[in-house]
């Protein structure tokens, strides 16, 4: 497990209580799982994904990800509807462990009240909420 | 990693044991246990001690195509197949089989999911030890092995930081269910119990009544 001083936790991203991470991209927000959450959760073999133009509102639970024989819950950091699926996750699970902000994107959603972004942690925030 | 002391610093969980109980039944209650869990996260974790009625249970992902014999045939020995939602693939739950609960918040413990599960094997791992059989992990496959024989398997779900299912460890049971299916989705794998074990051993005197065994669980949870 890293220490949490380790953790990889971009500064222009927004993260959830529950170790989500939000992106705003032009209109879109791009959405995965933080480097806090792949470390705890183990090497990672599948990625349960929603399906395009699903809707779910803020801190629904939007799809699952199992290690280690554990199929763990994750939430949708904004509401909006579902517009994009990282589908090489079906193949590359394990790219959600690698490059969590990156290739190991999950969703991209198109948000029905951007100003939800304000309710979710900065890095900072965070981090406290980390520690704690 | 070596857990040289219980995750639980100061609380330690409560325990039912809830004896020779439906699997419905019991994962009806786990739900409305996480729930409340979630709503009120001062909640003392909880550990369900259970024998299952026979019952063959899928992971989330499935794993019907690793049952070896038809749907009639289990029909005819009247033994359900549920669809459930924790991690892992096909298994057997039946009487002699001690199946274990823990629906513990993992968040408030700052205990991660791959430490957890590495938490229920040293337990599993310390039990056996406890009847004088020596059980490894495998690196591959999870859950714990007598040498190339499976004796305890587990599979969870996490919610909201809240664990629920949990692991089976076989006592004294009926194997031959097992070979009903490619137990946890892996061909030509055989399963045992401890009382399997203590015979080839030649230790059948070793008493293995199932009070001494959950006594062993607890045991090793709180140390």
């Amino acid at each position: 497990m890293k220490e949490i001083n380790d953790l990889n936790l971009p500064e222009n991203i927004k993260y959830t209580e529950q170790h989500e991470w939000a992106k705003k991209d032009g209109e879109i927000i791009i959405v995965g799982i933080n480097d806090y959450a792949q470390d705890q959760l183990g090497d990672i073999v599948f990625v349960e994904l929603p399906d395009i133009e699903d809707s779910f509102t803020q801190g629904e639970e939007f799809g699952t990800v199992e290690s280690v024989k554990a199929v763990s819950e994750i939430y949708i950091p904004v509401s909006g509807e579902i517009i994009e699926i990282n589908s090489e996750l079906e193949e590359d699970p394990e790219l959600v462990n690698t490059s969590p902000y990156d290739k190991g994107w999950i969703v991209k959603i198109k948000p029905s009240n951007l100003s939800e972004l304000d309710n979710l942690f900065s890095k900072s925030e965070y981090l406290n909420m980390l520690k704690g | 990693m070596n857990f040289q002391f219980s995750i639980f610093k100061s609380q330690l969980p409560i325990v039912h044991d809830l004896g020779l109980t439906d699997y419905n039944e019991v994962f009806l209650l786990q739900k409305k246990i996480v729930s409340d869990k979630i709503a009120h996260q001062n909640k003392q974790d909880i550990i369900l001690l259970v024998e299952h009625f026979p019952v063959f249970t899928l992971g989330k992902r499935g794993g019907m195509s690793n049952l070896i014999v038809s749907k009639e045939f289990l029909k005819s020995k009247k033994i359900k197949i549920i669809q459930t939602q924790r991690g892992g693939n096909i298994t057997f739950h039946g009487p002699g089989q001690l199946v274990v609960y823990p629906i513990i918040n993992l968040r408030k413990l700052k205990i991660g999911v791959a430490d957890f599960v590495n938490f229920l094997e040293q337990i599993m791992l310390e039990t056996c030890l406890d009847f004088g059989i020596k059980a490894h992990r495998n690196n591959k496959n999870h859950g714990i092995w007598v040498k190339k024989n499976k004796i305890g398997s587990l599979g969870l779900s996490i919610k909201k930081g809240i664990s629920f299912h949990g692991f089976s460890l076989n006592i004294d049971m009926s194997l031959k269910p097992f070979t009903w299916i490619n137990p946890c989705g892996i061909k030509q794998i055989s399963m045992t119990s401890i009382k399997n074990e203590l015979k080839k051993n030649n230790k059948s005197h070793i008493n293995i009544d199932m009070k001494k065994i959950k006594q062993s669980i607890i045991k090793n949870f709180s140390i």
